[in-house]
């Protein structure tokens, strides 16, 4: 009996030999063909509806897509070119004002300190557009976009494999246009498309110039940034919330590879269309998101028209990084904001740099308004009490406002009390 | 009152009547000395002294052989028995390379995560001492991902087990360019383990490591450990499908050890039962114990670990100040606690413990005096590696295999010379059963692309590679096959075992507060999570209100009954091709290819000590089919006609046969019995045998209650793989089938119950009261004079 067969009746395929009747299907075979089907081919189904239906007469792929096959001396590949005019509108911005984000501020963003001296026409937007998610050597990925600025315009340029065989080509493509260039611009690319990018040179036996290449990946920024008012930080949400994009029919990220798979299969344009429109979306987004985020960063942007939690996590973000010179001035306008949340961040932020700087004067004054707003705040009130305690040496005021907290502050953690507790006693040690 | 000696207790022991009623054999095992030779000179001086300041100034003569051959780049199996020094014999010429070639690497593979981490501490041993700059680190699912990236790129030697390497490492093997690319030694400990079914599948894991190191160039030597096996080479060259060199012969001195072989008294001989096994074992430990003598004692099941401890801990209340002072050991305790009690035992502060077979493998608990075991553990191999827990390096110590009711344990403690003299079992592999095959393809063309005339296992590759590709999960061009699927393989198969669903079991005593408390895998949850059944776990009954197979739940409730459940199942088998066939005494005896259904038709309700039936239920639940690999005979009825006995005596006989059958099988296979399955039927499936309500009755489908035999079909007995697709027994018991005739007649004629009893045809009740005695006429006429 041949292989064929033999695994085809292993997984209950074939009616058994010898039978004369129809023997019953048997619900086990059914369900170990089922269960071997969902195996092998668990993908997504795409709705009936959203697919371009399997056509009777397949779209060349140059028809749905404008471009033209590419040949080098390792193979050929598909290559479509676009460029957006300066003066075309990107959601709230043209793009001639995209071209211009600060490098300094890219700098302060990633904490690269290189980036200061590098120029936006340097970079290299990448996004990739892959087999599946899950990652590992089995993930290809199929579309490499990739983006640039050239004299106020920007232009995509995205490399299709149209099978497997041409991968070859374009990751040397690839190679080349990124050797002209000083840096990378992604989202989310440090944990994912570089490293995919990096298997498939490996797997290719290829030399892998992405690899330590200076690299902005706008994802952790953003959601730094962003995070506190987002249901998530996918860039299609970032678009739509924060740079004020719509996307008309775009095809949803789960159901690109299936649109791969059908093309390798139907070789039909038309699936593939809209993965190529989605995937330069993606790409001038990123643009539009470097700009937003230095820009922010520049404190470039009107107050009015900022929203105010950004400011307040994008200051705390600078201050992490250790740029006071940054972060102080943004704290300073946020204390004043009209959405009492931000104001106090802003004030408990603040107090710490001037505690930091011993403008002790300051310091209180915040605390106090803090303490006035909330009588029972934790932070403001010990502060207050250290003050007292190390600075004034009022030991009275100071056991009294520790006291108040040990007493009436609701919802105190167990640390915070024995902290106090602990204070508590000191001071009464030291005023005895 | 003065403590005994372990010697003085044994003396004791032997001269106590009672006692020696029950012994079936005592031997003794002598001491002897130690085969001894100097450090090669090419062993680094660092190394030398490192071990020297162990008191290691010289390494025994297969330490010697096995480096040597390492050394010169020779893929070795190592077999030796415990506490003779096997680690060094892969962990010198490691670090040695190491010292060499910094950039050089190593893969250390353990069956489980327990054994990798104590072998860790004993790595990270020498290392230290040796001040050298070698990086070593464990990689397994409780890896912290922060770690995960330094241990990629800096890792000399990785320590892991199969499942990680199959799902965590290789498919991802870009990421561990360096290892790769560095690759020289692949040291597989435990190698025994590896058989059946995860054997199988490790097969096909090696056969993907290999792929991938030839991808980057590397061709490592594989160091290979094993407890004592009959084929140990062969198992090894099977595993590793490639020419392996055996040591084994050991030149670590062995202390004197005492084996006894302990069958339970007969309490009711009409029944058939001898007390439990747990009463001896319960009662020698807290003697020995009373007496200071360190004792491990092992189970075969969990539950049996706990009723023991708890005995034990009774027996000691009071006694003693130190709760731990008897302890119980096994798999789901924490990682904590397990590392105490390891400590413990080795400090001697703990002086019982009771454990699964979690402890039987190589984790470092220190010499123990006793070892007793409650239960044949399975197989030779697994015994004496048990034994050896006791006595490593002490003067004296002692064995004690106490024998439960079954047919295997039996045979065993009532057959000393074949436990004795007898070579253990063979492993066996069959890692070209295409369903496994076929998960290590898809898994494969996953870490890189097939290339036209590439080969990967026994079967036609290409062919393979079409039928995926026509499954629309891989895709061809230009002679190369690429996953062009977005799953991730690797995922989507276990190596312990083939099917990879599972049932889990909820509990929904507490509305509103439904919790998960066990998971029962696949096959298991039609005769245990049935509607109506009653699911024991952890001394707790759970009455199952309703098994939802779609979703894979059984939603159970706490109940406190008087009875259990046993599910009444029936299994009907189809030959569909015969591979060989051979003739004995005019019985046909055959091996090859069956179609198996098995449905559950209904349940018994059992009284709790009397064994009485209380009660039946109906159960619906869906057939099921698989395709297996099986043996069987068949014996003519005018053979059958000539023995004189009633057709009903004949069924009985035959059944009482098979059951003791399948247990002799499962022995000889070194499986375990739910490897393997049994029917009584004829070759077309046309009818077959079940339990009937009160007695065995013949059947032609699962409604049809009784039909008539017919004389034109002649009764067929069937062992098959208890696997979709086999996984080789099937041929090795067609090969044996005269010892395992002559080893079931063994066990039933010397059996010393009247009619039958659950250690030789089955349970009275259940076989009838002939069984036994028609049984051995049919076994004689098999036999022949």
């Amino acid at each position: 009996m041949s292989l064929k067969d033999r695994l085809t009746r292993l997984v209950g395929e074939a009616p058994k030999p010898g039978e004369g009747k129809a023997y019953p299907r048997q619900d086990t075979i059914r369900e170990l063909r089922a269960r071997i089907d969902t195996i092998m081919n668990r993908r997504e189904r795409i709705l009936p509806s959203k697919t371009p239906e399997a056509r009777r007469d397949a779209l060349p792929l140059e028809h749905a897509v404008a471009g033209e096959e590419v040949q080098t001396q390792h193979g050929t590949f598909f290559m479509s070119r676009n460029i957006i005019d300066a003066g075309d509108f990107y959601g709230y911005s043209r793009v001639r004002d995209l071209a211009c984000p600060s490098m300094p501020a890219a700098a302060f963003l990633t904490g690269h300190r290189p980036f200061v001296d590098m120029l936006i026409t340097d970079g290299l937007f990448l996004d990739t557009e892959t087999t599946g998610l899950s990652g590992g050597t089995g993930t290809f990925p199929f579309l490499i976009g990739l983006g640039w600025f050239e004299n106020d315009s920007f232009v995509t340029c995205q490399l299709l494999s149209r099978d497997f065989s041409e991968e070859v080509a374009a990751l040397r493509y690839l190679s080349e246009l990124a050797s002209g260039r000083q840096f990378l611009v992604t989202f989310n690319g440090k944990a994912y498309d570089i490293n995919l990018l990096a298997t498939r040179f490996i797997l290719n036996r290829s030399h892998d110039r992405l690899a330590g290449m200076p690299h902005i990946d706008l994802l952790h920024p953003s959601r730094r940034i962003f995070a506190h008012r987002l249901e998530n930080t996918r860039l299609s949400t970032i678009e739509s919330q924060i740079l004020g994009v719509r996307r008309e029919g775009d095809v949803p990220g789960f159901e690109i590879p299936q649109r791969y798979f059908d093309w390798l299969r139907q070789r039909d344009g038309m699936f593939l269309k809209d993965v190529f429109e989605h995937n330069r979306m993606d790409i001038i987004s990123m643009a539009s998101l470097l700009k937003h985020l230095t820009d922010l960063v520049e404190n470039t942007v009107e107050i009015e028209n900022c929203h105010h939690g950004d400011l307040l996590k994008l200051a705390m973000f600078l201050h992490e990084r250790g740029d006071a010179a940054r972060s102080l001035p943004v704290f300073e306008l946020l204390v004043a904001s009209p959405h009492p949340d931000v104001a106090a961040g802003a004030r408990r932020s603040l107090s710490i740099i001037y505690k930091k700087m011993r403008r002790w004067d300051d310091a209180v004054h915040l605390w106090q308004i803090l303490a006035d707003d909330q009588p029972h705040d934790i932070f403001a009130i010990e502060e207050l009490a250290k003050f007292y305690e190390h600075q004034t040496r009022e030991l009275e005021k100071a056991l009294q406002l520790v006291r108040r907290l040990l007493d009436h502050a609701p919802h105190l953690s167990q640390a915070a009390c024995i902290s106090l507790e602990y204070r508590y006693q000191r001071l009464l040690k030291k005023l005895s | 009152m003065a403590h005994l000696s372990l010697s003085e207790w044994l003396a004791r022991a032997e001269s106590d009547r009672r006692f020696r009623e029950n012994v079936t054999a005592i031997k003794r095992i002598d001491a002897t000395d130690g085969l001894f030779a100097p450090y090669p000179q090419w062993v680094n001086p660092a190394i030398q002294k490192v071990l020297s300041g162990r008191g290691i100034t010289k390494l025994y003569n297969h330490q010697v052989r096995a480096i040597e051959l390492v050394h010169q780049g020779r893929d070795i199996v190592l077999v030796t028995p415990t506490a003779s020094g096997k680690t060094l014999c892969y962990n010198i010429p490691v670090l040695q390379r190491i010292i060499e070639e910094p950039e050089t690497r190593a893969i250390y593979l353990f069956p489980t995560k327990a054994l990798a981490n104590d072998q860790m501490a004993e790595v990270h041993g020498l290392i230290r001492e040796l001040k050298a700059n070698i990086k070593t680190y464990t990689y397994d699912g409780d890896t912290p991902d922060d770690a995960r990236q330094a241990i990629r790129k800096q890792g000399n030697v990785v320590v892991t087990n199969p499942d990680m390497l199959h799902a965590g490492i290789l498919p991802h093997h870009t990421k561990w360019q360096k290892l790769f690319s560095n690759l020289k030694y692949v040291v597989v400990d435990e190698l025994h383990t590896y058989r059946g079914v995860f054997g199988s599948h490790v097969t096909n894991v090696f056969r993907r490591l290999k792929r991938i190191c030839r991808f980057y160039g590397q061709d490592p030597v594989f160091i290979c450990c094993s407890a004592t096996v009959a084929n140990p080479r062969e198992h090894a060259e099977n595993l590793l499908e490639k020419d392996v060199l055996l040591i084994d012969e050991s030149g670590a001195p062995r202390s004197a050890k005492t084996f006894i072989l302990y069958n339970p008294p007969v309490v009711n001989r009409e029944l058939g039962i001898r007390q439990s096994a747990l009463t001896p074992a319960r009662n020698m430990m807290n003697d020995l114990i009373g007496n200071r003598i360190q004792t491990i004692a092992f189970t075969t099941s969990r539950l049996n670990v706990e009723v023991l401890t708890k005995y034990l801990k009774d027996m000691f209340r009071g006694r003693i100040p130190d709760d731990h002072y008897v302890t119980g050991y096994r798999g789901g305790y924490l990682p904590n606690l397990r590392r105490q009690i390891e400590k413990g035992l080795r400090e001697k502060s703990i002086m019982g413990v009771v454990s699964t077979n979690a402890l039987e493998l190589g984790i470092d608990i220190g010499d123990l005096e006793v070892c007793i075991m409650v239960g044949y553990p399975g197989t030779i191999a697994s015994t004496w590696q048990q034994a050896g827990r006791a006595g490593r390096r002490t003067g004296e110590s002692l064995a004690v295999l106490i024998a439960k009711s079954n047919p295997m344990d039996q045979f065993i403690v009532e057959n000393p010379d074949y436990f004795f003299t007898r070579s253990p079992e063979y492993c066996r592999v069959n890692p070209d059963n295409l369903l496994v095959l076929l998960h290590h393809i898809k898994s494969a063309a996953f870490e890189l692309p097939f290339e036209e005339g590439e080969k990967f296992g026994k079967e036609d590759l290409m062919e393979l590679l079409a039928y995926l590709e026509e499954k629309g999960v891989l895709h061809r061009v230009d002679q190369r096959w690429h996953w062009a699927a977005e799953n991730y393989p690797a995922d989507e198969v276990s190596l312990r075992t083939i099917s990879t669903e599972n049932v889990v079991v909820v509990d929904t005593t507490e509305t509103g507060d439904h919790k998960v408390i066990a998971e029962v895998d696949w096959e298991s949850a039609f005769t245990t999570l049935h509607d109506g059944a009653i699911y024991m776990m952890e001394s707790q009954q759970y009455h199952v209100d309703h098994l939802d197979l779609e979703r894979k739940k059984a939603y159970v409730k706490k109940v406190d009954v008087d009875h259990y459940t046993d599910a009444m199942n029936y299994t009907n088998v189809k030959v569909i091709d015969d591979f060989d066939k051979k003739i004995k005494n005019d019985i046909i005896i055959e091996h090859g290819e069956v179609q198996v259904t098995r449905k559950v038709v209904g349940y018994k309700k059992i009284k709790f000590y009397t064994s009485e039936n209380v009660g039946y239920g109906d159960v619906d639940l869906p057939q099921r089919d698989m395709h297996t690999t099986s043996y069987w005979f068949t014996l003519p009825w005018d053979l059958l006609n000539s023995l004189q006995l009633t057709r009903l005596d004949i069924i009985d006989g035959l059944a009482g046969l098979t059951y003791c059958l399948h247990h002799i099988s499962a022995m000889l296979l070194m499986a375990d019995i739910r490897d393997v399955d049994w029917c009584i039927g004829d070759k077309s499936g046309e009818w077959y045998v079940r339990p009937g309500n009160n007695r065995r009755v013949i059947t032609t489908s699962p409604t049809k209650p009784v039909a008539v035999m017919e004389n034109a079909y002649d009764p067929t007995i069937f062992i098959f793989d208890a696997y979709p697709g086999g996984i080789g027994f099937s041929e090795n018991l067609f090969d044996r089938h005269d010892e395992l005739i002559n080893a079931v007649r063994s066990v039933i004629a010397s059996c010393p119950c009247e009619h039958g009893c659950p250690m030789c045809v089955g349970p009275l009740l259940e076989v009838g009261p002939s069984a036994r005695s028609s049984a051995l006429q049919i076994l004689d006429m098999m036999i022949g004079p």
